[in-house]
């Protein structure tokens, strides 16, 4: 059907002659053509393009068979090329079909007068029954676009209406295309010129599609806006093409969106779009006003001179009670537009305490706008009832960065027909997100836009914050307020809110950020000041730290630079009953505010313990005590196992330059500690031996000396030697030994 | 939620306590060992109600005589789990800003202020607690409480828990200091 066309012109042509004019032309149009091709190679375009243009003068109205029969010779090379021959059929028909559709009426008068009614209808039948159909079912393209040969077919000609550029008023070049477009259809026929364009970033001039220039004169008489004593220029063939070159998408603005300010005095204020102008580009956004209403008063009296203002007041809102008590006129007024009222102070409508402004689309920023959690309550602050609710939540996720939802996650339908929807997600996709439900009756897997979806967390989920503010903290979540999760931090025991976009679901228990820099959290650092005392919570820009002075707590936050170094002291003090306490001994608090408390040792350092009660909410659960005040209590924290501590003991003695603790216990022998150390010492083994139960039994190796290497049991143990029972010898040997230095973990 | 249970496990002996009495003692390391313990799979144990079997000891080899010989022990023993979606009774030990602590046996259960009824204000002072309006309903240290596990973290060796009491026929049962 479609090929008649071209086989009736084809008599009318010969390729030969053509083809010098054509290499010609094909010269002129490479370089303009930015259009995507097709997958073909590229031998084929420039030929192809090379028969691209048959200017026969009668050539206009067939410019179509032009393409017809280019692809007609293209095909005969793909005959020969690999790979392109099964598509060759099926391409003919859709570039074909293309290139009907995306032919114009260029001079449809021309035309017709040309060709005669009859043929016309004809023309206009076979342009309109069934390639539409065709192509709007079968997936055409290879790839979706349009060859490169037809885009060379729709490029201007001479013969074409040409472009010329008018000067107008800046701000006003939408209006003024709306205006001659109006214009065109009130005047109808008589209208000469084809089309106005009006470019977002050109201003001050518009491009008026027409003939002659005489039409385009004719068509912006008694036009205001623009400057008709102004010449008006003609755009070079070449250029045309590049006058309609597509930029990056812009963002839609639509109502309730959220955006920043980027100019004034509300610079970086959270705003909501509540109008959009699309004629004049202008927004009205909703501010929480800045006003210093003193300033506004003494302005209207006019004492004041206003002077630049050198501060921002803060963020309030406006009560207009408050106004009317400076004596600020305040008038009441209704928007013709959306019939509301406004109250009009100086100038600025405010409504609800709000502040309307109308700006133009450049002083506002709608990429990676982000709210905190503070803005939007202040928002919803002054609309009582909540209107801000789940649509405006969602259209701040929309500008959210794509793809964040992940295989497995779960989710909830929030907008649309499958509101409230649960389901588990896929497949993740551009624009969709397949989810699998348990609904029965329903196709599984189901496609829904990315926007319409939320991750869903219930109550007692135990979570993961993967990004923002409060990134790396787990938890449990307590409460979901659709799309705001209350979570409780595992180690902080605290609240923190964050989107559910933020978060995943997760069995990890981390600190959070325990590390920073060389600063573990829970480690016992000194401050600039000479103050000492614990790392409490780790963020990213301070440092809690729970100072050391018994008595009192006192927090203090401290940058990274503050600290001074990590103290790792292995300092020993005695408790009340002056029984030795290190670290890792388990305390009680008898005396002062934290009295009751009990706990492990954590840190020990001029006098000062830290202990760590878990039951303790705050500061992590650290307390700081006076050695004086507190008493050793059970066994040591290190567990159950006590021969892993004992170890540990033995371990340290390792290091050669500190002096073990152990050793120095056994020192300190007197009367007070042994009491006191036997029953801290109490194991399992049988005690009663003084303190040095503990070592008896365990099996050691000896590291240093004449005996290194035998490995023993330690049968006895004395002030500093130990009696070690050697298990080479068959009768049991009895090695005296000095202690600590020579003794190491065995397994 | 308890559980009475079979559960096995391989006690370490020296030879040491080998004669007469070993397995005497080694009924009572067991009971040391495990007694008040807690393992994320099953919960706490409370108590061993009973040693069902105890098997043959092992020598290691390779090693000396001072080794320790294993035996696989099965025992009885009743254990504790909190469920989310239990129901317990619980009495309160810490009482803040945040919410309050409770304690059920030997699970820690923290209820979150968000989970307190909104009618409920927390009140500083000598005695923190959590109050109607009216006064009528306080809760306070040593209360008890009924309330809801809406949650439970299992570590290796620790399982606390998140409950709520925003439900029906949840909250104060008894308080003592009401009561005196």
């Amino acid at each position: 059907m479609a090929h008649h066309h071209s086989e009736s012109d084809d008599e009318d042509y010969s390729y030969d002659d053509d083809s010098e004019s054509e290499q010609e032309e094909e010269e002129e149009e490479e370089p303009r053509s930015s259009r995507k091709k097709r997958g073909r190679s590229n031998p084929d375009h420039s030929v192809g393009s090379a028969r691209g243009k048959k200017r026969k003068p009668s050539g206009s109205i067939f410019i179509e068979d032009d393409v017809i029969v280019d692809d007609d010779e293209v095909e005969d090379e793909d005959d020969v090329e690999d790979g392109f021959i099964e598509h060759g059929e099926a391409d003919l028909g859709d570039e074909d079909v293309v290139g009907r559709r995306h032919r114009p009426f260029h001079e449809p008068a021309a035309f017709r007068s040309r060709v005669g009614a009859e043929e016309y209808l004809d023309f206009m039948q076979e342009k309109y029954s069934n390639p539409r159909a065709e192509y709007d079912d079968e997936d055409d393209y290879e790839d979706g676009e349009p060859t490169h040969v037809d885009q060379q077919a729709l490029l201007p000609s001479v013969r074409d209406p040409k472009l010329w550029m008018v000067k107008c008023a800046i701000g006003r070049e939408r209006e003024v295309a709306v205006c001659l477009m109006q214009k065109a259809v009130d005047r109808g026929s008589d209208f000469k010129i084809r089309s106005v364009i009006a470019l977002d970033h050109l201003q001050n001039f518009i491009y008026i599609e027409a003939d002659m220039e005489a039409h385009v004169k004719e068509a912006i008489k008694g036009m205001r806006n623009i400057f008709a004593n102004h010449k008006i220029l003609l755009v070079p063939i070449r250029e045309m093409a590049d006058v309609l070159s597509v930029k990056s998408k812009t963002v839609e603005l639509a109502r309730d969106t959220w955006v920043r300010m980027k100019l004034g005095i509300y610079k970086g204020d959270l705003a909501q779009v509540v109008d959009v102008d699309d004629v004049r580009r202008r927004v009205t956004v909703k501010l929480i006003p800045r006003i210093d209403l003193q300033l506004l008063a003494d302005k209207q009296e006019g004492s004041v001179i206003v002077k630049k203002k050198s501060f921002v007041p803060p963020p309030r809102f406006m009560n207009v009670d408050e106004a009317r008590e400076l004596h600020i006129r305040v008038e009441r007024r209704r928007d013709r537009m959306t019939g509301d009222y406004f109250e009009n102070i100086g100038g600025l409508l405010f409504k609800d305490g709000f502040l309307y402004k109308k700006v133009s689309t450049k002083s506002i920023s709608t990429q990676n706008v982000t709210p905190t959690f503070d803005e939007l309550e202040r928002f919803k602050k002054s609309n009582e009832n909540g209107e801000i609710d789940f649509v405006d939540m969602s259209t701040l996720f929309a500008n959210r960065k794509k793809g964040h939802f992940m295989k497995g996650d779960e989710v909830i339908v929030v907008k649309g027909d499958l509101k409230n929807m649960k389901g588990w997600v896929e497949k993740v996709d551009e624009e969709n997100v397949l989810i699998r439900s348990e609904m029965k009756g329903l196709n599984n897997p189901l496609a829904v836009n990315e926007r319409e979806l939320c991750k869903y967390f219930e109550p007692g989920n135990h979570v993961k914050v993967v990004s923002g503010t409060h990134k790396e903290a787990t938890g449990m979540v307590v409460k979901v307020d659709q799309h705001v999760l209350f979570i409780l931090t595992d180690t902080t025991k605290q609240h923190i809110r964050v989107f559910a976009d933020h978060v995943v679901k997760s069995a990890e228990v981390t600190n959070g950020v325990t590390k920073m820099g060389e600063y573990e959290l829970h480690d016992l650092v000194l401050l600039s000041n000479l103050s000492f005392g614990v790392i409490i919570k780790l963020d990213s820009e301070a440092i809690q730290v729970l100072k050391g002075i018994p008595g009192r707590t006192e927090l203090a936050i401290v940058k990274h630079g503050e600290i001074k170094y990590k103290i790792d002291k292995r300092i020993n003090v005695k408790d009340r009953n002056k029984n030795v306490i290190t670290v890792k001994d388990v305390v009680r608090v008898t005396e002062g505010p934290s009295k009751g408390k009990q706990g492990p040792v954590m840190h020990i350092y001029k006098g000062v313990l830290f202990l760590h009660d878990r039951h303790n909410v705050e500061h992590a659960g650290f307390v700081c005590v006076k050695c004086s005040s507190c008493v050793l209590s059970g066994g040591s924290y290190s567990g159950a196992d006590r021969i892993v501590d004992s170890f540990s003991r033995l371990g340290n003695s390792k290091s050669p330059a500190p002096v073990p603790p152990s050793p120095r216990r056994f020192q300190r022998a007197d009367s007070g500690y042994n009491s006191g150390a036997g029953g801290r010492h109490w194991s399992g083994r049988g005690g009663g031996r003084g303190g040095h139960d503990l070592l008896v039994g365990a099996y050691v190796k000896v590291r240093l000396g004449p005996f290194k290497g035998y490995r023993g049991r330690i049968v006895e143990v004395k002030e500093k030697t130990v009696r070690l029972e050697h298990e080479a010898k068959i009768v049991t040997g009895k090695l005296n030994l000095p202690l600590h230095t020579h003794l190491v973990a065995a397994c | 939620m308890f559980f009475h249970m079979v559960l096995e496990r391989n006690m370490q002996l020296h030879p040491r306590s080998f004669g007469l009495n070993l397995r005497e003692n080694l009924v009572s390391k067991l009971i040391k060992d495990v007694e008040g313990s807690c393992s994320g799979r099953h919960g706490f144990v409370v108590a061993i109600t009973g040693i069902e079997s105890v098997g043959k000891g092992l020598v290691p080899d390779g090693t000396s005589s001072s080794a320790l010989v294993t035996f696989p022990v099965k025992y009885q023993c009743l254990l504790f789990r909190p469920f989310r979606g239990e129901i317990l009774e619980a009495f309160v030990t810490l009482v803040n800003r945040m919410g309050f602590f409770a304690e059920a046996g030997p699970v820690q259960i923290f209820v979150s202020k968000l989970l307190i009824p909104d009618s409920m204000e927390f009140q500083a002072g000598d005695m923190p607690n959590y109050t109607t309006s009216d006064g009528s309903v306080k809760i306070q240290k040593e209360c008890e409480v009924r309330l809801k596990i809406i949650g439970t973290r299992v570590d290796a060796t620790e399982i606390f828990c998140v409950g709520t009491i925003n439900d029906d026929f949840l909250a104060v049962i008894n308080d003592p200091a009401l009561a005196a």
